[in-house]
């Protein structure tokens, strides 16, 4: 909650009196079973689809199930297997990079392209719409169209060799760190126009007023961007950043699409999604071990967002 | 007067800003519509061109329509189309109103259980649910939802998501209006209604889109809780184009581009709603 | 298989209410499933990616066979091609599984373990007349006595070369390699031929390649995995040379795209493998190459795919479902289906002499025919089905980082045995 909640209140106005007073009779006037009404399909939706699951993957990280049968109780061979596991070591040094590097770039390069495309100009729509297709392109397509680009003898090499940048390929699709860096890049390619479309909603709430009066003051594009934009986005972007961080851990279709489901040589290109993927598939899936990556997933990712909750707190 | 010559700068572009922007916006567009373009035209490639070469041609040398025909005929396009429809519409509708719900309650109201909640839901959005899907469908048919649309639509009919998206726009309303609502007696459901609602049209249009393109793409879920053909929905049915021992590529490319453009309507469409949040609401005055 | 004790799952699938509709329901096990009742009655079947293509073909084989047996009704179902061992897996769970479905051998073990699907060898006694051994066995499984499918069409690989990029690049299409020997000098005239631009060989190993060498993969109990002898690593350090003198893209590390047969309809390579009907499947995409390519037998033993109709155990019309089975595996319906697509073979020992399989009329995609028939001969099974998608990801990654250079193949061979056999289920 207060992750993202407490900066709200820059916003409210400083007159502290009227408003403890407006807020206790709002108390009175809202009956006690109104905010429970308009939750309660929510948390039914939240128990019976999202919790019972969930509950279903704990039950299971202590037991060797498989999706038909099996399931006795293990205790905790599952969580003392991953100690021997080394490509858990690869997988989890991987989805943090990933984390790191796509946390900034994510979170920046969406809003500056909403405000690109926020003004109205003719034929805005279009533009808005064809920057959103990467977000529902297909998986198939996408592989075809980024390994024609990033193969030994694809588009980019092809084009850095004739210009006398490389005199050899560059590896990006069998080198663990470039391939790492050719699925950031097919990420944050996907995910400009997922997180811009969230960005412009919020633009709205920017008020015009502020900007035209730090125009008026002389502030630059920057300094208008720093001391106006970003502060009115700024709930949303924590939401925004929140968002990132959970998918960029859980990464899975981009590594999945570049490697062709092969993780890299070795494996060592594999997310720990991917591992839960691997191991829980098909009918001979190990759902024990991969319910409890996916808890050790859930432990690792609830780390950073604490350090997001605080770093907020402070500011 | 320079500030009213500065406030029309900021509501119109110079012509030098204007090639920039634009500049910028064929930069993105290049980057963007590749696979678009690539998927386009393959579908109107004829049968005699090669599809995949180490330069792949992005204009079809024998352009047909003959591609968009076949999948016709192969397919029922319309009764899938109306199967995918209706779940997207289900959970389209369950969304907006349920996330705005809840949205609204976590975001503006103070009740006992509301953090509690609110942890939930993010607890279950970081835990990954990639080892829960039988265990889903196995809810759904208890519920004796198997083989029907409703089936389909159901665990995405509320998302927990698209809740938080919806707490985060109806915290950035300002409180000063929320306060002024309560001065003039406003109930919980007036203030959602005039004072929220028209605030958080932008996220409202943004999670519309999510939940409908969510729906629209699904082929995994549907494929497990559907079993009669004629209940298929779109993603799944294209799969007929897919078949055994031989598949046309140009086809599934025109299977794909059909399946394209609803998405491209609704977005379209709704596109133009992501400003007029505060700027045309309440906070005008 | 499933056995009484207490299980965890059970009890938590017990919780949805599934227990008794299929999974867990054990006490059967030993009973004997009457077959040789009257056939009437519905009786559901589930073909896998049939539809549209071949939905006259069914259609005629279904009507053939209700007026077989009036009085019976068969309710086809076909599933599409993917997500289908999810679809098959969450029909099996729920206990939904239709009475005659189509399971390649691989899905059918874990079913045939847990007990839900018929053993048809107790309730056919021509089983062993009317189909090939190779087919028969590969519904046999260690750990459960029976056969748990009728064989239904086979296939195989084929070596698929461009000629055109052959004969470009100082070899000759009238002699593509027939040994994984010449594979690799031919390899090495091509690559020097077109200064490193063009490449021959686009594929690293796979298990399956140890077992055509004759190395033994799983221990003849089926306890555990023993790929990692000296001969193995042999063979991969003969790739890993080859790979390091640039005989190979570098994208064989990763099956980059869809691997060697993406890469051949591209022309970027001039060798695939592929089954009976490649050469159709590539005129869909590149018609110009189709009429290039030039077909040769496998190298070695060449492996030997089958895809089979098995009976749920549960069924509630057995008769119907084991007549329905046979009916549409039968010499006829098979023997006609491999007619509308060339490439795929009859499992029943009755089409072994049909001259339709045996001549060419000259054209590459019944050269490939001819050849592949040939080779059925001779194909085994390569991978043993205990070896499921995860295993052989595992599989692939080491052999992918031996033959990259950064451990020794026996260090990579060492690594995948031990991985699988923690791995082993062993029944």
């Amino acid at each position: 909650m207060v992750l993202l909640a407490n900066r709200d209140r820059r916003r409210a106005p400083h007159g502290g009196g009227t408003r403890t007073g407006t807020a206790s009779r709002s108390i009175r006037q809202q009956r006690w079973f109104a905010p429970l009404l308009l939750v309660a399909p929510a948390v039914v939706w939240l128990v019976v689809f999202n919790i019972w699951p969930s509950i279903n993957t704990v039950v299971l990280a202590f037991t060797n199930a498989k999706p038909l049968g099996g399931g006795s109780f293990v205790g905790t061979a599952n969580f003392e297997r991953m100690l021997d596991d080394d490509q858990l070591v690869y997988a989890l040094i991987n989805s943090i990079v990933y984390m790191l590097v796509c946390l900034p770039l994510l979170t920046v390069l969406p809003l500056l392209l909403a405000l690109l495309v926020e003004k109205r100009l003719p034929g805005i729509t279009f533009f808005r719409t064809a920057f959103y297709t990467p977000v529902i392109a297909s998986a198939v397509v996408v592989a075809l169209i980024w390994n024609w680009l990033l193969d030994d003898r694809g588009a980019i090499n092809a084009i850095a060799q004739s210009l006398g940048f490389l005199s050899g390929p560059l590896p990006f699709l069998t080198d663990r760190w470039l391939l790492l860096f050719s699925a950031i890049s097919l990420t944050i390619w996907k995910g400009l126009g997922y997180y811009m479309i969230i960005y412009l909603s919020a633009l709205g709430n920017v008020s015009r007023e502020l900007h035209e009066a730090a125009a008026v003051d002389g502030a630059g594009v920057v300094r208008r961007f720093l001391s106006v934009t970003v502060p009115g986005v700024r709930n949303t972007m924590l939401l925004i950043m929140v968002l990132i961080m959970v998918s960029a851990l859980r990464v899975f279709s981009e590594l999945f699409i570049l490697t062709n489901g092969t993780g890299g040589p070795g494996g060592r290109v594999m997310s720990v999604v991917m591992l839960i993927q691997m191991y829980s598939r098909g009918f001979t899936g190990n759902l024990g071990y991969a319910s409890a990556l996916s808890i050790l997933l859930f432990v690792i990712t609830v780390g950073p967002m604490v350090v997001l909750a605080r770093m907020n707190r402070r500011s | 007067m320079p500030a009213t010559t500065r406030a029309y700068a900021f509501n119109s572009v110079s012509p030098r800003e204007k090639v920039l922007r634009y500049a910028l916006l064929l930069v993105v567009l290049a980057i963007t519509v590749g696979p678009f373009l690539w998927q386009l035209s393959t579908s109107l490639k004829g049968a005699g061109e090669d599809i995949y070469t180490s330069t792949p041609s992005f204009l079809p040398a024998e352009p047909t329509l003959d591609n968009y025909v076949r999948v016709s005929e192969t397919v029922p396009i319309w009764t899938f189309a109306g199967n995918s429809l209706f779940v997207a519409a289900f959970v389209v509708i369950g969304n907006a109103v349920g996330a705005t719900l809840a949205g609204f309650a976590l975001a503006r109201l103070r009740f006992r259980g509301g953090k509690f909640i609110f942890a939930l839901i993010i607890a279950t959005l970081i835990l990954p649910g990639e080892v829960t899907i039988i265990a889903q469908y196995i809810t759904i048919r208890e519920m004796g939802l198997a083989d029907t649309l409703v089936g389909v639509a159901l665990p995405g009919t509320i998302g927990m998501l698209n809740i938080l998206l919806m707490w985060a726009a109806f915290r950035a309303i300002p409180q000063e209006l929320d306060d002024a609502a309560k001065v003039d007696g406003a109930n919980v459901w007036q203030r959602l209604i005039h004072v929220g609602l028209p605030n958080v049209r932008g996220m409202l249009s943004v999670i519309t889109i999510f939940a409908f393109i969510g729906a629209w793409d699904d082929f995994l879920w549907p494929l497990i809780v559907l079993t009669d053909p004629s209940n298929y929905t779109l993603t799944v049915g294209l799969q007929y184009l897919n078949g055994a021992f031989s598949a046309n590529p140009r086809v599934i490319a025109a299977g794909t581009m059909i399946a394209f453009i609803p998405i491209v309507i609704v977005f379209a469409v709704l596109q133009r709603f992501f400003f007029r949040g505060v700027e045309e609401g309440a906070i005008k005055g | 298989m499933v056995r009484s004790k207490a299980s965890i799952t059970v009890v938590f699938l017990a919780a949805f209410g599934l227990v008794g509709c299929g999974l867990g329901s054990d006490d059967g096990e030993d009973r004997p499933v009457e077959v040789s009742g009257e056939v009437d009655g519905t009786v559901t079947l589930q073909t896998w990616a049939l539809k549209p293509n071949f939905t006259d073909y069914v259609e005629e084989v279904i009507a053939g066979f209700e007026a077989e047996h009036p009085g019976v009704t068969v309710q086809w179902l076909d599933q599409p091609g993917e997500g289908y061992s999810e679809k098959v897996l969450s029909q099996a769970a729920s206990g939904d599984l239709p009475d005659v479905v189509n399971l390649p051998p691989d899905f059918a073990l874990p079913l045939a373990r847990q007990g839900i699907l018929l053993d048809v060898e107790s309730a056919d006694e021509a089983l062993h007349d009317e189909y090939v051994a190779g087919g028969i066995s590969a519904y046999e499984f260690a750990g459960v006595d029976g056969v748990f499918g009728y064989p239904w069409y086979l296939n195989t690989d084929v070596n698929y070369w461009n000629g055109e990029l052959l004969d470009e690049h100082g070899l000759d299409s009238d002699h593509p390699p027939a040994t994984v020997e010449e594979l690799m000098d031919q390899a090495r005239i091509m690559s020097e031929e077109s200064g490193g631009d063009m490449y021959l060989i686009s594929r690293k190993p796979e298990l399956g390649d140890l077992v055509k060498a004759g190395i033994p993969v799983l221990s003849d109990d089926g306890s555990e995995f023993v790929f990692n002898t000296a001969e193995a690593a042999a063979l991969l350090d003969e790739y890993r040379e080859a790979f390091d003198e640039g005989l190979m893209p570098r994208d064989v590390l990763t099956d980059a795209y869809l691997g060697n047969s993406q890469l051949f309809i591209e022309e970027k390579v001039a060798w695939s493998t592929g089954g009976g009907n490649f050469i159709n499947g590539v005129r869909e995409s590149n018609p110009s190459l189709a009429e290039k390519i030039v077909p040769s037998m496998a190298f070695g033993t060449p492996p030997l795919y089958v895809q089979g109709l098995s009976v749920a155990r549960d069924t509630s019309n057995p008769a119907a479902a084991v007549a329905l089975a046979r009916w549409i595996t039968n010499a006829d319906n098979q023997a006609e289906f491999a007619r509308i697509v060339p490439g795929i073979f009859p499992s029943t020992t009755a089409s072994a002499d049909d001259p339709f399989f045996t001549e060419s009329d000259g054209t590459g995609d019944d050269d490939a025919k001819v050849i592949a028939f040939d080779s059925l001969a001779q194909a085994e099974l390569l991978q043993p089905v205990e070896v499921d998608e995860a295993m052989s990801t595992i599989v692939n990654q080491q052999i992918s980082l031996a033959i990259s250079g950064d451990v020794t193949s026996q260090e990579a061979l060492d690594t995948a045995v031990s991985r699988l056999n923690a791995m082993l289920d062993t029944p």
